[in-house]
């Protein structure tokens, strides 16, 4: 046991400190910090080699922060808070970028990438990436809700991918009935009291021409109570959906135990690669909605951004440039399949030949919507994780959950005497 | 030239000129101002930070009074933590508390023989307790998992369940998984320092209470039980301590969820006061939780008291 925690300790004491540093004393080193990205990450190793090679002088320590959103979001609010920040480029969660900038944590980005260029990127990312009409970091891959499906069981019955929800309830409903294997869930999503629950939510609700904080208040609850109905009603959702994650949800659905799967596109090099059990036999599709209502799949992905006093500013903001270029963003997206945040890739052939994927990706990231976009967000989703997580196992009724959802926020406005800015739809 | 001596006659000069009281309060100076330093600077420090609505993301930091205080009046996720601590501090104290009893009289049994095996026993008996708590509950996370967790699987094997329970979705259940793993984790605790107070008991008066007749019961309830009262509180106090602050073992179990059911103070402390960064409302947060503390502690100090001035 202790000699494999000793290990452990190693290896991430070696993962921590990749390449780059002590070679040339003389050189300035850059550090690098972001999370640890799923799969293999030496594309981004090699690609940083690259611009060493390019820019003499330079080193480039990358440091890795756990996957886990709310760790890496901890670790850069202590880090920058004090003003002098242990690391020179970092990578923000695209919910981050307003807080950040209203704490003045990092620097403005306008000149990096001019107006016309900012074009070639998809715009949910360069709203969530604007605060008060300046740009604050440069998108360097998008994520969005998607619908994971077993092809091979919905071709089995007869069955197409669903395009609103009470079909994707009939769907599953039919297959699990005929399939009578104990071992399948229907639908799972991510139901566990974190920032994952309140985008699964969101996804329902904007599905039906409304929202959690602001809009139509029947709709909203209509939504939330099909969240709760796939779990007591339809049975075709398990009740450990209400811990799961995105990461669990993926274990699962990669099993070949679930029919249908709500999670990030970084999901489908896992499961599409070789030794999986379901390679194969799956298909993505944009989410569903309510009839008469479009998708509404939420943006996430992660943006490059520079700390406010980083002495090593115009090496870091090079970095930058060169990590979201064409050409490193469609390496990454070969190596590890992280979407470019570039809408040109999405065209070129080459690239389609090896991910096709990305077409079909394509129309979801161009409509997928940012969560409220103001720096009080963090705040305003942890007011709402309670609630929501008490309406999926139960304990809350959809019109309560929204009540108390709606009245935290409200309380967050006046306390903070700035209600926040809803994106546009 | 030699060294001068104090013969006890000569009146010392100068500064030395100090009454034996004020000899006793410098000496005992250094260790006043440690103690001040470690323990009371910060809780001052946290008391004053509660006064203060600070967020430093938004450059926000006023002085607001009792602001934070009221808030928490109002706050239903506060008393909601309140109860779910209270609830999980009862539970497992009360139950760490008869089981570490039943573990120490064992042990006692055991070691009153010579031997290895009695150091071993002592040895397997402390394990849970030396294991760090993020690793035992991360192992219990394992234990709880409805679909190739043990706990499940023997329930199922044994014929106690008809179905898979998943205990940590569950609301209900969830906040008994993680009574079940503190009680675990920290039975071995209470057992130790109640075995302690056993071997001080003097053997005479069990051998004069069998004289009398006295049954094994009678033994335990009239002569086990008020010798061993100061050490009971001992545990009482340090295990009540420790699980008003649970964290780390609930936390890494169920993070809170589902739907807050076993949010605990110390949980919404750290989601305020790390996750939302809004320092003075977690400050008053932990200023709550110290008063619980503070107060259940008197409690257990005035019922010893009380035991100590009727029965001596």
């Amino acid at each position: 046991m202790a000699g494999a925690f000793l290990l452990l300790w190693v290896l991430s004491a070696a993962g921590c400190a990749q390449g780059g540093g002590g070679a040339d004393p003389a050189a300035t080193v850059l550090v690098f910090k972001h999370g640890k990205l799923s799969g293999d990450g030496a594309v981004v190793s090699e690609l940083l080699r690259e611009f060493e090679q390019r820019r003499p002088g330079v080193l480039v320590r990358e440091e890795l922060l756990p996957a886990s959103s709310d760790r890496q979001h901890q670790y850069y609010a202590m880090n920058l808070d004090g003003g002098k920040a242990p690391f020179d480029l970092l990578a923000v969660d695209t919910i981050w970028v307003q807080e950040f900038a209203k704490a003045g944590w990092v620097a403005p980005l306008d000149d990096l990438l001019p107006q016309a260029e900012r074009d070639e990127f998809f715009p949910g990312p360069i709203m969530a990436a604007t605060f008060d009409h300046k740009l604050y970091a440069v998108p360097w891959y998008v994520d969005a809700g998607v619908l994971y499906y077993r092809r091979d069981l919905l071709d089995r019955h007869g069955i197409a991918p669903p395009a609103t929800w009470p079909e994707l309830v009939h769907a599953a409903r039919v297959i699990l009935d005929a399939e009578q294997d104990a071992e399948l869930a229907g639908f799972v999503w991510q139901g566990k009291q974190y920032e994952g629950l309140i985008c699964a939510a969101l996804e329902v609700i904007r599905s039906h021409g409304t929202d959690l904080w602001t809009g139509d208040r029947g709709r909203a609850e209509t939504g939330l109570q099909f969240l709760r109905d796939t779990i007591s009603v339809h049975g075709i959702t398990p009740l450990s959906t209400s811990m799961a994650d995105e990461e669990s949800t993926r274990r699962l659905f990669g099993d070949g135990r679930a029919l249908f799967m709500r999670n990030w596109p970084y999901a489908w090099s896992l499961l599409e690669r070789a030794g999986s059990p379901v390679r194969g036999k799956i298909g993505m599709a944009p989410l569903p909605s309510f009839a008469g209502h479009a998708a509404a799949p939420v943006l996430g992905g992660w943006l490059l951004a520079v700390p406010q006093h980083s002495p090593r500013r115009e090496a870091a903001r090079e970095l930058i440039r060169f990590l979201t270029s064409p050409d490193a963003q469609r390496r990454i997206a070969v190596a590890i399949g992280y979407n470019p945040a570039r809408r040109a890739l999405y065209a070129e052939k080459s690239l389609l030949d090896i991910r096709p994927v990305l077409k079909d990706l394509y129309p979801i990231f161009l409509a997928a919507r940012p969560r409220p976009v103001t720096p009080y967000y963090l705040m305003l989703s942890q007011s709402a994780q309670p609630e929501v997580s008490a309406l999926v196992v139960g304990r809350k009724t959809a019109r309560e959950t929204l009540e108390a959802v709606r009245r935290h926020a409200e309380r967050l406005a006046i306390d903070e005497g700035a209600p926040f800015v809803e994106a546009p739809l | 030239m030699t060294s001068p001596r104090f013969t006890g006659t000569e009146r010392p000069t100068g500064l030395f000129r100090l009454s034996e009281r004020g000899w006793g309060y410098l000496l005992a100076a250094p260790a006043f101002a440690l103690v001040g330093l470690m323990a009371l600077a910060p809780i001052m420090a946290a008391l004053w930070l509660s006064l203060h609505r600070r967020m430093p993301i938004f450059g926000v930091d006023e002085f607001v009074g009792i602001w934070n205080y009221l808030q928490l009046w109002n706050d239903d996720r506060f008393w909601a933590a309140c109860r779910t601590t209270l609830y999980f501090t009862g539970l497992s104290v009360t139950a760490e508390l008869i089981l570490g009893f039943g573990l120490a009289i064992l042990l006692d049994r055991v070691t009153s023989g010579t031997g290895r095996s009695p150091r071993l026993a002592q040895v397997m008996i402390i394990l849970p307790w030396a294991i760090p708590t993020v690793v035992s509950a991360q192992i219990w996370a394992w234990l709880y998992q409805p679909d190739y967790g043990l706990l499940t699987y023997l329930l199922l094997q044994s014929g106690f369940i008809a179905a898979p329970i998943d205990w940590l979705a569950d609301p209900d259940w969830a906040i008994h998984a993680a009574v079940v793993m503190d009680i675990w984790k920290t039975t071995p605790f209470a057992a130790l320092l109640l075995l302690a107070g056993l071997t001080s008991v003097p053997q005479e008066l069990y051998a004069a209470a069998r004289v009398d007749g006295a049954g094994v019961w009678h033994q335990f309830r009239h002569i086990t039980v008020p010798l061993l009262m100061p050490v009971i509180v001992i545990v009482l106090v340090f295990r009540t301590m420790d699980a008003v602050r649970v964290f780390d073992a609930v936390f890494v179990l169920t993070g809170g969820g589902p739907g807050n059911t076993t949010e605990t103070l110390s949980i919404y402390a750290y989601k305020t006061l790390f996750q939302t960064l809004q320092f003075g409302y977690g400050s008053a947060l932990a200023t709550a939780m110290f008063v619980i503390v503070a107060a259940l502690s008197s409690l257990y100090v005035l019922l010893l008291r009380r035991h100590l001035r009727e029965t001596m």
